[in-house]
């Protein structure tokens, strides 16, 4: 009987254990789905909703698949063509009415390429001087070395908020207003510690026989860094190439303060300039958040393998 | 690698990168210079509402008077903060828009200045709304003109009130509850009055209708609370509000979480039978596309409380004249003739106030107006113009928009919802934003 008892003993064990890997997977796959749709329930509304009428939009229950698709929002965006303003061509926008595409739908796309310049800019910038930063605090031992490294950190530590008047200041006395290098200068001032940041933990994690190798090799610090330390640190300065562009792609309050007209204007400044109290248009914002997101989506799905990798490398010293 | 780079030491790459920013920077800072050493421009900052009107009014200055305008503009949730980090950088600015609740406090700092001397601008003032004055004055001091205006209206729903055989709106508080109650019992309403009193922004607004009406004010002529005064009209508004939430419950006790937007869905879906609503919201309210109740919609007077009238709450918006620009006497005049082409006559009519009410419906402060044909017919078209009228005449400033403005409307918003759910009595709840009121002028009036 023993043996009996211990096959349904065992029988029982593996059954448990087969549903318990079941349950165990249902609500993997449950859970996943629910994320699924709470990430992706927004976006998938700002692109159904940019082609909906404002009426449709609003309508109750909302209509995720909308009934009388329209292209009008995009056709704004990229068809409108410059027109001189006066009393007879100007847009009437009755709040009530809906549908009201504003005269500045023609800037989305001029905005669009001066926040394009702008990233790019800074994510070069930053290469330029957080690399050659990050190298010399991880790699060269020299006096005030720490100090350098928490100062630069705790400049990220207040808030942006507390640094716009004294931006403003420094900005206007250069002459940069409604310049997009004032928005380079003052977004360098945001991303490079943390490009700082990140790139020292990775080029600490990098073993120092490499670097002195290479010395003995003859190579010059840059030619250390350049042959050697960039090579292995692709994943890391994806990372900081998609923060500084990210960030300065979506920066707003900067942005607001220094740029005047559209000659400087960014998306984020063009996009909010959409709203106002007495007119907005849901389905035109949305049209144009669409395409707000598409170059960061674009970047993000491109680099997607070394995100993650560079974000944590560094992260745990062994 | 080339052989330069390779050779190319600490030193040297230090040198060539502080030439290259210094390079870069003069080279910029020359540009640019150039591009705002523009000669008699006026600069006009707004937040972004009626932006191509303003285009269009800008266009026509400029043709007329041969004076350049730099107009730009910034999302009415920031505007405020970009233009104050603009006046304390000391950034260009002549003209720009100006909220009432903000005007003690920007008169205060120095960054505005009174327009009294301009006897161009001053001459408006007969014709104009007397609370939009009062609302742009400041310890005796004009401000500015009037960009746009509006006040608490008191609307019902005209066929609500025919079912529960009603056949006229009320005219007091009294008659208010009366007709709530009827309602309430034919069953077509559970809480028949909308009141939005959620602590947000709006809330004021809605106070100060039902203070005024009661007869009421929050200080006397010299700024002293008498909110707490059993016999000045808050009291006794807040008051009725309780009784109407728990006595007669024909408020919901949720009204202390409702936001105007949201109360105003509510109406708009045929849930209540009155509502207070700014009176621009009519046009919303009676249009099909956006209400069930759409041509259902009217206004009546704001219902009087005992001893009182039917007053209520009106705000405004002004342009004012920057501190710089007051400060040099061509900048001034240009300023000024830029100020009464928008808030006065623009060749001979009242043409932004008008267009700024025919494109997207937003009152305007001077009373010719409503004579305008084209006036008449857009009010008409949702709403009875003379009501508008006689009620607009009716409209009071708010007495108590000063320097500490913010932080007592905390208080005295926080005060009116714990009376409302009973954690303090009417009397206790005023007693103490009055109190808040004494501490917050003694410390900075």
């Amino acid at each position: 009987m023993k043996p009996t008892t211990f096959d349904a003993r065992s029988e029982i064990y593996r059954n448990k254990s087969q549903t318990t890997a079941r349950l165990r997977n249902l609500s993997i796959f449950v859970f996943s789905i629910l994320l699924l749709a709470y990430v992706l329930g927004p976006i998938a509304w700002l692109l159904s909703s940019s082609f909906q009428t404002e009426a449709e939009i609003v309508s109750v229950p909302p209509h995720w698949i909308p009934d009388e698709p329209t292209l009008k929002n995009f056709e704004a965006i990229f068809f409108s063509e410059f027109e001189e303003v006066t009393y007879d061509t100007r847009k009437k926008a009755d709040p009530v009415s809906g549908g009201y595409i504003p005269s500045t739908a023609k800037d989305l796309l001029p905005s669009m390429w001066n926040s394009f310049l702008v990233s790019i800019a800074v994510v070069m910038l930053n290469l330029f001087v957080g690399v050659p930063a990050a190298y010399a605090m991880a790699k060269i031992r020299f006096w005030g070395r720490d100090g350098t490294i928490y100062t630069i950190l705790t400049t990220r530590v207040i808030p942006d908020i507390a640094l716009v008047v004294p931006f403003f200041l420094v900005i206007k006395n250069l002459g940069l207003l409604d310049h997009i290098a004032s928005l380079i200068v003052t977004y360098l001032a945001v991303t490079v510690p943390f490009t700082v940041f990140i790139l020292v933990s990775f080029f600490e994690s990098l073993p120092d026989e490499l670097d002195k190798a290479a010395r003995v090799d003859g190579c010059s610090r840059l030619q250390t860094l350049n042959k050697v330390f960039l090579p292995l640190s692709l994943p890391s300065l994806v990372a900081v190439m998609l923060f500084a562009f990210l960030t300065s792609w979506n920066e707003f309050l900067l942005a607001l303060m220094f740029t005047q007209t559209i000659a400087s204007q960014t998306l984020p400044i063009i996009v909010a300039g959409f709203t106002s109290d007495f007119t907005i248009s849901f389905s035109f914002i949305n049209a144009a958040g669409v395409i707000a997101v598409i170059p960061p989506v674009v970047l993000a799905v491109m680099f997607e393998r070394y995100i993650v990798s560079g974000l944590t490398a560094g992260a745990v010293k062994g | 690698m080339s052989n330069q780079f390779k050779n190319l030491n600490r030193r040297d790459f230090l040198k060539k990168t502080a030439a290259a920013g210094a390079l870069g920077a003069l080279g910029a800072n020359g540009l640019i210079t150039q591009a705002m050493a523009a000669g008699d421009t006026v600069h006009f900052m707004a937040w972004s509402a009626a932006v191509d009107l303003v285009k269009s009014h800008v266009a026509e200055f400029q043709k007329v008077t041969g004076i350049n305008v730099n107009y730009s503009n910034a999302p009415w949730a920031q505007y405020r903060d970009n233009l104050i980090t603009k006046f304390v950088g000391n950034a260009p600015i002549d003209m720009m828009w100006v909220s009432d609740a903000w005007l003690p406090e920007w008169a205060e700092a120095g960054w505005i200045k009174p327009v009294d001397k301009f006897d161009n601008l001053m001459k408006y003032n007969a014709e104009a709304e007397k609370f939009c004055n009062d609302s742009m004055t400041y310890k005796g001091s004009q401000y500015g003109l009037t960009y746009y205006t509006d006040f608490m209206a008191f609307l019902y729903d005209d066929e609500a009130l025919k079912k529960a055989g009603i056949s006229n709106p009320p005219k007091s508080w009294d008659e208010v509850t009366e007709q709530c109650l009827k309602i309430k019992n034919a069953g077509i309403a559970e809480y028949p009055l909308m009141l939005a009193l959620a602590q947000e922004s709006w809330l004021i607004e809605f106070l100060a209708a039902m203070t005024y009406s009661h007869g009421g004010n929050f200080t006397d002529d010299k700024g002293n609370s008498i909110m707490q005064d059993p016999k000045e009209g808050a009291v006794r508004a807040l008051q009725w509000v309780v009784d109407a939430v728990h006595k007669h419950k024909i408020v919901s006790p949720a009204s202390v979480e409702i936001g105007e937007l949201t109360g105003l869905k509510a109406f708009a879906s045929g849930n209540h039978a009155f509502a207070l609503e700014p009176k621009y919201r009519m046009r919303t309210l009676n249009d099909p596309k956006q209400s069930k109740i759409a041509g259902r919609v009217k206004q009546a007077l704001m219902p009087m409380g005992m001893d009182g009238s039917h007053a209520t709450v009106g705000w405004m918006r002004f342009h004012g004249m920057s501190a710089s620009a007051a400060a040099d006497k061509t900048r001034a005049e240009n300023t000024a003739r830029l100020i009464e082409w928008f808030g006065g006559k623009a060749n001979g009519e009242y043409k932004f106030q008008k267009y700024l009410f025919t494109d997207i419906g937003a009152g305007f402060g001077v009373k010719p107006l409503f004579n305008d044909a084209d006036v008449q017919n857009a009010y008409n078209s949702y709403a009875d113009v003379n009501i508008i009228k006689e009620q607009q005449a009716l409209a009071r400033k708010k007495d108590v928009v000063t320097p500490w403005f913010g932080e007592w409307n905390e208080v005295h918003g926080s005060s009116w919802q714990a009376a409302i759910l009973q954690k303090a009595t009417p009397a206790e709840a005023m007693a103490k934003a009055g109190k808040k009121w004494d501490e917050l002028k003694k410390e900075m009036g």
